[in-house]
């Protein structure tokens, strides 16, 4: 059962993201995000990270997909512009995918990843807290610097007055 | 190190964060106008900063539980990063381009970039290389993308976040595969579960190299990652661009010495040159063949420009080559050369730069037309421009010289299958000669002569002075230079 569940996950993931890549309409490639992220979410929870999980449902599709979606909607005439995805040398391109498919694929099924057994799955947020201020505190708050910086960037590029 | 513990050999980090809040919170409050103080802030900040760096213990250790390391060589790239950091923000009060903007941003972000970068240089674990990557890459987007009513400073940041999200994906890729070969984040885990793993992992190990190769890569601009390069140091403001010409690619070649010398080599030691042969593959020729094809498309490329600045872009694309040409030696003479080009490479490439911003001061262009009879109008300017052009060519006596010969005779005592890096080397060299003096031809040779003469402002001449005198000075006296990095050459190595 656990099985078809993630097959059924993983096809919807990817499907929902060549929609995304595909389509020509932004809205529509909006919409089909949010399979995508949904699908993420749920290979999240088959990985046991369900912590992970639950702010990927939160973060991506609450708060970015429908940042995104406001975008679209708000900005003036551009839900009738049409993206065109007529990109050069499709021919090369895709000659290039097939091989880089087959060679990760190879890799993937050949190299003896680091297997760990199996935990009885438990809750994840106490550990992931624990790590997060003790482990990984340096990082933890350099990435707070780099949201102001990031912060302080959108505020000056969006901002009237130069 | 503990968290608290390594507190007090954080000073230095700890300083420019208070002076980034600083700055942030003294532009609140000052008008437009005035927004120049805030670089006063940072100046002052990074002077305290350096003292802080001069100051700190001379242990060798590593920080917030294997986070980040401690050594002389992070020190050096510091103490390099500050350097050139201080010389762009006096500038950058000079450079005309921004007269119509806020600077109080611009000089905030810059103190997050040093962050960044001094991060970039002292990290040893996948997740904080990655996390110091980015604050160094979203910050130079800003940066490039600053000059929001000229198009091209947008086309500018809007490709550098193309191509940087682009290569910093793919470099995740490669991490990822790293992680799953080994189960860790850190280098010296890392190196030890590579070292017990056997052949059947040979492809996905090359899969994770090349595809981390592509964000580092994508950091010192080199061929094929260099795509950014010309459109966004033509774009950017020049202070930027000079910028971005020196400190990330230091601390991206500090980030690169370090993962392949601590990761797939003997753990830092650098016992020999055979370093890198732990995989079957040949990693030597690959970096050499990147190298070649970096100074080579460098220099061919900057002969047909027609902008000194996108010359000069180019000019750095092939100064990431020369670099690179010592790293698949990979002995301590190589990382000991590419530490004295740097430092060389620092004085004359931001020196370039500053005379293209005085001249764009002036004339309001930055094509060769602008400088025709330039030397003879503004003679400082003049002679300053062609010793930063004999420079970056290599003819002595200038630092470029010292520089190039390190990392020719680095090569040449590596082994006989290193010559044919330095025969090209050295054929880029004679090319290069052909577009650096193209500058001064036209400064001296073409033009009508003008009597009026033409000084820079003060503080221009200064700062000219300033990276000229260490041009002239190492190449005839090089001892400190050498002597420093000697002394830097100490990596943390940790046995497990």
């Amino acid at each position: 059962m656990a099985d078809y569940t993630f097959w059924l996950i993983a096809a919807i993931t990817v499907i929902s993201a060549a929609f995304v890549v595909l389509n020509n309409q932004l809205v529509y490639s909006a919409v089909a995000l949010l399979f995508t992220l949904f699908g993420v979410a749920g290979l999240y929870v088959f990985l046991w990270a369900d912590f992970i999980a639950g702010v990927q449902l939160l973060v991506y599709v609450g708060g970015i997909l429908v940042l995104i979606i406001f975008g679209i909607m708000l900005t003036n005439r551009i839900s009738s512009v049409r993206i065109s995805h007529k990109s050069v040398q499709q021919g090369v391109g895709g000659a290039v995918i097939i091989w880089l498919f087959i060679f990760l694929s190879i890799v993937i099924l050949k190299t003896p990843w680091l297997n760990q057994t199996a935990m009885e799955p438990a809750s994840s947020v106490a550990q992931v807290g624990k790590l997060l201020l003790m482990k990984y505190l340096l990082p933890f708050e350099v990435i707070s610097v780099l949201l102001l910086g990031a912060l302080i960037g959108a505020a000056t590029l969006s901002r009237e007055d130069p | 190190m503990t968290n608290l513990q390594s507190l007090d050999l954080f000073w230095p980090e700890l300083i420019i964060t208070v002076v980034i809040l600083t700055a942030l919170i003294v532009d609140l409050c000052i008008e437009k106008s005035k927004s120049d103080v805030v670089g006063w802030v940072l100046v002052i900040g990074l002077l305290i900063t350096a003292i802080a760096i001069w100051n700190q213990d001379k242990t060798t250790t590593t920080l917030f539980t294997d986070m980040i390391v401690l050594d002389p060589f992070a020190t050096f790239f510091k103490l390099l990063i500050i350097l050139s950091t201080l010389l762009v923000a006096v500038v950058s009060w000079q450079n005309n381009e921004l007269d119509e903007y806020r600077k109080g941003e611009y000089f905030t972000l810059l103190g997050i970039l040093v962050l960044g970068l001094f991060l970039m240089a002292s990290s040893i674990d996948l997740i904080m290389v990655y996390i110091s990557i980015e604050v160094v890459s979203i910050m130079s987007f800003i940066l490039a993308g600053y000059l929001k009513l000229d198009t091209r400073s947008n086309e500018a940041g809007l490709k550098y976040v193309v191509y940087g999200a682009f290569s910093s994906g793919i470099m995740l890729f490669g991490l990822s595969i790293l992680f799953g070969l080994t189960g860790s984040t850190n280098y010296f885990i890392i190196q030890k579960s590579l070292a017990g793993l056997d052949g059947s992992a040979s492809a996905a190990l090359v899969m994770a190299l090349l595809m981390i190769l592509a964000g580092f890569g994508y950091k010192i601009s080199a061929v094929p990652f260099h795509f950014w390069t010309p459109d966004v140091y033509e774009g950017a403001p020049t202070t930027i661009t000079a910028y971005l010409s020196v400190a990330p690619k230091a601390a991206g070649f500090a980030i690169i010495i370090r993962f392949f010398h601590q990761v797939f080599a003997d753990g830092g030691a650098l016992a020999d040159a055979e370093s890198l042969s732990m995989t079957d593959v040949p990693w030597p020729e690959i970096i050499g063949i990147l190298a070649v094809a970096t100074m080579t498309l460098g220099n061919l490329v900057a002969i047909q420009q027609e902008s000194i600045k996108r010359m000069l872009a180019y000019s750095s694309v092939a100064h990431a080559g020369y670099m690179m040409l010592a790293l698949p030696v990979l002995s301590i003479q190589t990382v000991y050369a590419i530490m004295v080009y740097l430092v060389m490479y620092l004085f004359m490439n931001l020196g370039a730069f500053f005379v293209v911003i005085t001249v764009k001061n002036k004339t309001g262009g930055e094509t060769f037309d602008d400088y025709r009879g330039l030397g003879w109008e503004m003679p400082f300017i003049g002679v300053v421009m062609t010793l930063f052009m004999l420079s970056l060519t290599g003819l002595p006596p200038t630092a470029g010289f010292i520089g190039k010969f390190y990392i020719f005779s680095a090569l040449i005592s590596g082994g006989s299958q290193y010559y044919w890096l330095a025969i090209v080397g050295g054929i880029n060299s004679v090319i290069s000669l052909y577009y650096y003096f193209h500058v001064v031809k036209v400064m001296f040779l073409e033009g009508e002569r003008k009597e009026t003469l033409v000084q820079p402002p003060e503080v221009m001449s200064g700062v000219l002075l300033a990276t000229a005198i260490p041009v002239f000075l190492f190449g005839i006296y090089w001892n400190p230079v050498v002597n420093w990095v000697q002394n830097s050459l100490i990596f943390y190595v940790q046995t497990m």
